[in-house]
């Protein structure tokens, strides 16, 4: 009898767990963003980030954030979790820009506002606010500085660039950029550039460099899709001499893109030629300002991509722009 | 004193049957005294539903401080979740209970995934794949060689599964004949598996599949979603397997001491080389549902699932030094996992705290199945 009344207690239990009244909502319920992140791994994503998350958070919205560890299941799963908890928006930095369509249709399905930081969906598939650099013309910016400080050497020179993961939009689009000069100036190159994979780790990308370096010791112009890979030719080009400030013999012509803290210093002190710049701040305005007037405005599914046009920062124009670069911002202290 | 309500307990002046309704008339002990709890927590404890109790437990116990758990929508997405994740761990198993290991299962999907969209991909970007490889034989803009085609998605399937199986078969091989360790036979396997799924699409990720290959991972036949008919499939097939066949028993007798099997006549190298076989079946076999539900091919698919998917085992206590596992311990330790990971979630814990908390929960359950073991050789 007791074990049956026992059975009947546990049951009630499971019973009302599983139909206990929700607490009723509070009326004035903070709206609530999701945050979706595919890592912190560079200064680029942890400036970004953290420019995000504050505005939102300034703005009164209550902000959900969830790291993937850029593992593309996690990103789908979180995701998936975090729209079963209504919230009134979502922005992610995908894995990728396959990923962020597969994303953006369960979004669209669960008519939530659907927001995409600085990584392109790689098709229009889905429904989304879109914030995206111009990689190619800030590329292409970058590397026809170094093309000009190319030709004053008189000579022609060894070109190389060191690749992101092309399964990112913006790794292919720097490509292109980069790819654009090396078409405008085509006698002004030993032979073919020089690819050298990175897929966006430091890892692969200083094994890589070495052995490039190893093969073709003359690469005297090198172009990095990422500003977060610095450290990496620095301590692949020391060694061997050639981590030289401009106009010394052994100077190899250096580009990046990004913007990054690395980046200011080192054209600050002459190392690097230039780098294309990504106005990180005012994408972060432009899609938390995108979101939260869909949220206000209760769009289910709006759609708008926005370019940020960037610029390249050069040490012809450092001292009249480098505020405007976002690494340099945060430099100062600013 | 009124022994009423003392139980008897060794050594106790009054004999074994002290306390004994029948022969002192007076009423049993009550459910919830001490002696009770402790024989209903270590019949819990030994019990192999233990994991499952565990589970509801924790459903209990949190319900109230999350109410979304039990949402229908936030338990729809656990229970999708599961399914891909208990195919993988399922071939895991039989490899755990030779006292083996597959490190290679995570690089397996990821070559499947890329081997079966290339041959289904309906278009591609030349833009994004004129340099790979495959461009210009398998892969053109029109898509791959199966593109189109009506048998287009039960060949490519056929064929990730017969790949997957392959490179288990290679693992085994490796492993049982040469007597090579196996984790650095699968370790190695890993590594080139891995380095051929990125090599293959130059490490793009292939869209543009056709809905008769997604649907694999989204679709349902009737009210009943594919990947669970897919999943529950499986389980049923890998535990009759195991529970019913002559395979199954001398799994676990290779398992448990290989010399002897040998010895008695046990094909003791054929049987741990289908272990690693049906592993790298199962691996393949949840690459189609991933895939199906990313909707892609990706070179990188599962890289970091490896702890989830041995952790799922560890946890249900399939025993990293053989002869012991089940299905329905696996299916049980992967819902925990998956419960565990969903309510974590919820909490809106930081990553990294996710991981900390997977990880103690893993190294608990190890250190639980040891005590688990001690408790029921002393019982014995």
């Amino acid at each position: 009898m007791k074990f049956r009344i026992s059975l009947l207690v546990a049951a009630g239990l499971l019973v009302g767990a599983l139909t206990l009244p929700r607490p009723a909502q509070a009326a004035n319920k903070k709206l609530t963003i999701a945050f979706s992140f595919q890592d912190l791994e560079t200064e680029f994503w942890v400036a970004g980030h953290k420019a995000i998350a504050e505005t939102l958070a300034k703005r009164g919205f209550k902000v959900i954030e969830k790291n993937c560890s850029k593992d593309a299941n996690l990103q789908l799963e979180q995701v998936k979790g975090l729209l079963t908890q209504n919230v009134d928006g979502v922005i992610i930095i995908p894995v990728d820009g396959e990923l962020a369509v597969t994303i953006g249709k369960l979004a669209n399905q669960a008519q939530i506002p659907y927001g995409v930081f600085n990584r392109p969906p790689s098709n229009k598939d889905a429904k989304a606010l879109v914030v995206v650099a111009d990689n190619r013309k800030i590329a292409a910016d970058a590397v026809d500085y170094m093309a000009q400080q190319a030709k004053k050497l008189g000579r022609k020179v060894t070109p190389a660039i060191m690749v992101g993961d092309l399964g990112d939009p913006n790794a292919v689009g720097r490509r292109q950029g980069f790819y654009d000069i090396i078409e405008k100036y085509p006698d002004l190159w030993t032979g073919k550039p020089i690819e050298i994979p990175t897929k966006w780790d430091a890892n692969v990308g200083l094994q890589n460099l070495q052995s490039a370096v190893q093969a073709n010791p003359n690469i005297d112009f090198l172009f990095t899709s990422s500003d977060f890979l610095f450290p990496v030719i620095k301590s692949v080009l020391a060694p061997l001499g050639k981590w030289e400030k401009s106009g010394s013999k052994e100077h190899v012509i250096l580009g990046g893109l990004d913007g990054d803290k690395t980046a200011c210093g080192l054209i600050r002190d002459g190392y690097l030629d230039s780098t294309g710049v990504q106005n990180l701040f005012a994408e972060a305005e432009m899609i938390t300002d995108a979101i939260t007037a869909s949220v206000s405005a209760s769009e289910k599914t709006p759609e708008k991509w926005m370019d940020d046009h960037g610029f390249a920062l050069t040490q012809a124009n450092f001292k009249q722009r480098h505020l405007d670069m976002w690494g340099c911002r945060l430099l100062e202290g600013k | 004193m009124s022994t009423e309500s003392r139980p008897a307990e060794p050594g106790d002046a009054r004999g074994p049957h002290a306390g004994s309704d029948a022969l002192v008339g007076h009423r049993p002990a009550a459910w919830w005294s001490r002696a009770r709890l402790m024989k209903l927590g270590r019949t819990a404890l030994l019990s192999e539903y233990f994991v499952l109790y565990l589970s509801f437990l924790y459903m209990l116990v949190l319900g109230p401080f999350l109410p979304q758990l039990f949402a229908t929508q936030n338990l729809a997405d656990m229970v999708s979740n599961i399914w891909p994740l208990l195919v993988v761990a399922i071939g895991q198993n039989f490899v755990l209970i030779t006292a083996g290991i597959d490190l290679s299962q995570t690089s397996n999907m990821a070559l499947t995934s890329v081997i079966g969209a290339v041959l289904v991909v309906t278009a591609c970007d030349p833009v994004l794949f004129s340099k790979c490889p495959l461009w210009g034989t398998l892969l053109t803009e029109h898509g791959g060689p199966l593109a189109g085609m009506a048998l287009g998605v039960p060949i490519a399937v056929l064929t990730m599964l017969v790949i997957g199986s392959l490179i288990g078969w290679i693992n085994g091989v490796a492993v049982a004949r040469f007597k090579m360790p196996a984790f650095m036979v699968t370790l190695v396997s890993m590594m080139f598996f891995s380095a051929v799924a990125i090599y293959l699409p130059k490490s793009e990720n292939i869209q543009n599949l056709p809905h008769a290959f997604v649907v694999l991972g989204k679709g349902s036949i009737g009210p009943v979603p594919i990947p669970l008919l897919v999943g529950v499939g499986v389980a049923i097939g890998a535990h009759l397997l195991l529970s019913r066949t002559l395979f199954g028993r001398r799994l676990y007798a290779v398992g448990t001491n290989p010399v002897a099997s040998t010895i008695s006549g046990i094909p003791t190298a054929r049987i741990i080389t289908q272990a690693y076989v049906l592993a790298g079946f199962c691996a393949a076999l949840a690459s189609v549902l991933y895939s199906a539900r990313l909707e892609m091919g990706r070179p990188t698919l599962a890289r970091t699932q490896f702890i989830d998917i041995v952790g799922a085992n560890v946890i249900a206590g399939v025993s990293l030094s053989g002869g012991k596992g089940k299905i329905t311990w696996t299916a049980f330790g992967v819902i925990f996992f998956v419960l565990l990971a969903n309510t974590l979630n919820l909490l809106d814990l930081p990553f990294y705290t996710i991981d900390i908390v997977k990880g103690l929960v893993i190294f608990g359950a190890a250190f639980l199945d040891v005590m688990r073991t001690r408790a029921a050789a002393q019982s014995h």
